[in-house]
């Protein structure tokens, strides 16, 4: 079961260095932020749609269609209903109010957009290095990449034990979904144990490798800040140069 | 340590991402009975309970909802489990002899639903805070939603799960206190009671009064709130903001 966003793939995106692509990703949430016009987050889903077809990694919208539609919907339902506009369409339903929430539904899901190329296109070890290269210290960085990888084996646990419940008896399929909930939440607890148990031996093996022994640590993979790293920031600051002129000079 | 933190933020993420769907506020937040984790992890793991709880939510974010709202996600998801590990010993509601977060009592089981109440309102308080400054949702609206979303399962499930698992991290001396060096666990003394004090005060404020400030400058409480007005009251920035300062500052004393 593949979980995680990565894709392996030969771009110029997943060459630039991990705090570069942190750096546009913040970028790209501080322009969505600044705007609420929907033309203006239309332009800026272009610009971000570009850069991830850039890293050949798109395809991995299809997997968080769901929530990005979702989002959207809800976004247009909800402001539709609740945005005091004055072109009344149908009972509270205004003009106004769809095209706020389709321009609050963009800024979301362009967010989440970026977030998602930044994922697809960078390693967990290369955002752990970054975060360590960025000023974060290594032992949290360290947690960070631990806990991102310890994910899919909880969830691998939790199907285990679902499965072999299911073996002896348990009806995990019939009910509505709060009944089905409920019958789940019994799993959780030799889950948790199974998991809690593991932390134990998972201790013991980074005692033995020395773990925390220097402060000063060497890494087998290494980042640095290339021409087109420079490029990439230099475009994306010009951008968000831009925006802010247009931000004030206009009251957009 | 640094395992637990993993440990912790592995589980609350694992929990989490399987609920991303059920949208709540577009964007924002979805049902989360992952909520239930924070404050027993907290009460278990202590520190490392909190980071973790932090990362784990960082980690569910990756899976659909990674934003700007992530970095108050971040602190406040790491409230929701300190809040309840620093209160816990501090805030005066148990004997001095018996400290064990083991709910094998009445008075404990009270005790926790105080501190996971506290803990969830203070994680309200900073999204709720933070994502109204940055005029992205109401403050009424967003910390009502986080309030009761983060209460009922917290409470509701957290008291059973606690129950569970506590003799067996006990037994595995995983207890946040068998774990950390004797001169790092703070003693319930006058200066910590007061700092509990000073930061159950401050949430307190900072939500209940937020909320009056929001609901006096046009906002509405729950769904209703999206139509109370537009985000960012400097009346809701000043109070809620500065309890949150306060909250923080006085949980770290």
């Amino acid at each position: 079961m593949e979980m995680f966003l990565y894709m392996d793939k030969d771009s110029i995106l997943h060459k630039l260095d991990p705090r570069t692509k942190i750096f546009i990703m913040l970028i790209s949430f501080a322009i969505a932020l600044m705007f609420s016009s929907l033309s203006l987050l239309l332009i800026l889903s272009f610009l971000v749609i570009l850069y991830g077809a850039l890293g050949k990694v798109l395809s991995n919208l299809k997997r968080i269609r769901v929530i990005l539609i979702m989002i959207a919907i809800m976004s247009v339902i909800l402001w539709a209903l609740t945005y005091p506009g004055t072109t009344r369409l149908w009972g509270p339903v205004t003009k106004e109010g769809i095209i706020y929430g389709i321009a609050i539904g963009i800024k979301f899901d362009v967010m989440i957009i970026a977030g998602m190329i930044f994922l697809s296109s960078t390693k967990i070890e290369e955002i752990s290095l970054g975060l360590v290269k960025l000023g974060i210290p290594y032992r949290p960085a360290f947690a960070f990449s631990t806990a991102v990888r310890l994910v899919p084996m909880i969830v691998s646990t939790s199907y285990i034990i679902t499965q072999a419940q299911k073996s002896r008896g348990l009806d995990l399929d019939t009910g509505n979904i709060l009944q089905r909930i409920k019958k789940y939440i019994p799993l959780l607890i030799p889950v948790l144990i199974s998991v809690i148990r593991q932390a134990n031996i998972l201790a013991m093996a980074l005692e033995s490798k020395g773990f925390g022994y220097s402060d000063k640590r060497t890494s087998y993979l290494e980042i640095k800040f290339e021409v087109r790293d420079y490029a990439f920031l230099a475009v994306a600051l010009l951008i968000l140069i831009v925006a802010v002129y247009f931000k004030f000079k206009y009251r957009l | 340590m640094v395992v637990l933190v993993a440990l912790s933020a592995g589980i609350y993420a694992a929990v989490l991402i399987p609920f991303k769907g059920l949208v709540l506020i577009p964007g924002i937040t979805e049902i989360r009975p992952a909520n239930t984790l924070p404050p027993v992890l907290g009460l278990l793991f202590g520190p490392a309970g909190a980071w973790g709880s932090a990362i784990g939510n960082l980690i569910g974010d990756f899976f659909g909802t990674l934003g700007i709202g992530s970095i108050f996600g971040f602190i406040g998801n790491f409230m929701q489990a300190y809040i309840p590990y620093r209160l816990w010993r501090n805030l005066g509601l148990l004997k001095a002899d018996d400290l064990e977060p083991n709910l094998n009592s009445g008075r404990k089981i009270f005790a926790y639903t105080v501190v996971a109440l506290l803990g969830s309102f203070a994680c309200a308080l900073t999204i709720g805070w933070g994502l109204d400054l940055l005029k992205m949702v109401p403050f009424a609206a967003l910390a009502s939603i986080i309030a009761v979303n983060n209460s009922i399962p917290s409470i509701v499930l957290g008291i059973p799960l606690l129950m569970i698992l506590y003799p067996r991290v006990k037994k595995w001396n995983l207890l946040w206190t068998d774990i950390m060096e004797e001169d790092e666990i703070s003693k319930p003394d006058a200066k910590a009671r007061i700092a509990a004090l000073i930061t159950s005060l401050a949430i307190l404020v900072g939500l209940f009064g937020g909320l009056m400030a929001a609901v006096a400058g046009g906002q509405s409480l729950f769904a209703a709130g999206f139509a109370g007005g537009k985000a960012g009251l400097a009346s809701v920035g000043f109070i809620a903001g500065f309890s949150t300062i306060i909250f923080i500052l006085a949980s770290l004393l």
